[in-house]
């Protein structure tokens, strides 16, 4: 079953059997980020809204750093999963493709058009054949403004830490449970140990790992209410985190693990030269492999979450009474 | 920008309003070590073509400083402290005086909630 590449006429097979449900539709759910073919190229994009049209899933998806104009309705076989494996697939188009200043200016002077997906489709196809007809247009170097996708740090996160990830996510979406605040060790206590190990094992010179691990508190700090809370947990932000508290100084590995799959996405606005860049991506990932490392705070992370699953005290906290940890006054009994 | 050091250093001598402590200590050895400061500078000034002093306030601070570093380390071959880069930048820039750019208090100013790309979901299976 190839994907059926129409966008709005496949409704032949499975318009009356249910049996086959629309095989590669419904694959993304609301908020899933997704990379989107747009044009040429490959984008990284995010799942707005899914709707069921026609026996047809279409998806409102909005392209991660463009402007919310770019916006549509597609289909799905304009959609892939946000797997290693694409972003592969993505990253050799871009190669392909060459400088994007082309497609950048090419996507900026379009107007919206304002009429319906089916026809903005045409246009785009239209567009393509444009482009590729005065391709060479504009063949000089990359842009230093543009935080494009191509220049991503990637942090290849081991996988004892991705399972730990999915099952933090699990914990709190599926079981409804949140990490016991604040945590212990935080994500300060994490961060000073790692640069007090660093030191003994290196000596003098760890005024750049040093320089890195601030970097990642101030990037933890401010993304923590921002982008590293899943939505279960924001009421428990909001009890705990109050009078200007560093977040770091609550929270603990869970959260800092989260930031590290977002950290391509803040360290894409800081122009770093390829060469410094690996390094740091180095370093960061010595600092994820041995101070995040399942044997040191993992273990502890499922006591943690059953300890909350077991405890009455946790199951109040997440549903009713504003009471948490340290400050539940007069609910111990 | 090829006048001799000795012409530049006068010139930053005048200008420098800050710092006054940043003359080389003994005139005797000035002539090398001039040299070496305006190299130093020189250097400086370059990466902060990479790394604009506008973003040395504001949340990517520590990681534009590190590159600075490696900047300077990569030049002189040499370790640079934050520091000392730092006092280095002293030099041109008050960066207290600086305010962070605006695209960069945009990009953490809409709340989202944290979504586990689908990848970790797809290797779980195995």
């Amino acid at each position: 079953m190839g994907n059926s590449s129409k966008d709005d006429s496949a409704t032949d097979g499975d318009t009356s059997s249910g049996d086959t449900p629309p095989s590669n539709s419904g694959v993304y759910s609301e908020g899933e980020k997704v990379l989107a073919y747009h044009g040429p190229r490959i984008y990284e994009a995010k799942v707005q809204k899914a709707e069921l049209r026609k026996k047809e899933w279409r998806y409102f998806v909005h392209y991660l750093g463009w402007n919310k104009n770019w916006d549509e309705w597609v289909g799905a076989d304009r959609l892939m999963k946000n797997t290693e494996e694409n972003v592969t697939k993505q990253q050799a188009l871009d190669k392909k493709q060459g400088v994007d200043k082309n497609m950048k200016s090419g996507r900026s002077a379009q107007t919206k058009p304002k009429s319906s997906a089916d026809t903005k489709v045409d246009k785009e196809d239209l567009k393509n054949n444009v482009s590729k007809g005065k391709k060479r247009k504009s063949e000089s170097g990359v842009e230093k403004d543009n935080v494009s996708l191509e220049k991503l740090v990637k942090i290849q996160i081991p996988s004892t830490l991705r399972k730990q990830l999915v099952d933090d996510w699990e914990f709190v979406n599926q079981q409804d449970k949140l990490v016991k605040l604040p945590r212990s060790p935080t994500v300060d206590d994490i961060l000073t140990k790692y640069l007090e190990y660093r030191s003994k094992k290196d000596g003098m010179m760890t005024d750049s790992i040093g320089e890195i691990l601030k970097g990642v508190r101030c990037y933890f700090d401010k993304a923590l209410p921002m982008m590293l809370l899943y939505k279960k947990e924001r009421k428990q932000y909001h009890e705990v985190v109050i009078d200007n508290v560093s977040p770091s100084t609550i929270y603990g590995a869970e959260h800092l693990l989260r930031l590290f799959v977002k950290l391509p996405e803040l360290l894409a606005y800081v122009n770093i030269e390829e060469e410094t860049l690996t390094r740091m991506q180095q370093k960061l990932l010595d600092f994820l492999k041995y101070q995040l490392n399942p044997y040191k705070l993992y273990s502890t992370f499922r006591e943690q979450f059953l300890q909350k699953n077991q405890s009455t005290f946790f199951l109040s906290a997440y549903d009713g009474p504003k009471v948490s940890e340290g400050k539940g006054k007069g609910k111990d009994d | 920008m090829d006048n001799g050091g000795k012409e530049r250093e006068e010139e930053q001598d005048g200008m420098s309003v800050h710092s006054p402590c940043k003359a080389p200590p003994s005139s005797a050895s000035s002539l090398p070590k001039e040299q070496s400061q305006v190299e130093l500078e020189l250097r400086l000034l370059e990466a902060l073509e990479i790394y604009p002093p506008v973003k040395l306030q504001g949340i990517h601070r520590h990681f534009v400083l590190y590159g600075l570093m490696e900047f300077l380390r990569k030049s002189f071959d040499r370790h640079f402290s934050s520091d000392e880069v730092l006092q280095l930048l002293d030099r041109f820039y008050n960066l207290e005086m600086l305010k962070p750019d605006d695209e960069e208090t945009e990009i953490l100013n809409h709340e989202e909630d944290f979504c586990l790309p689908q990848s970790f979901f797809v290797k779980e299976e195995s």
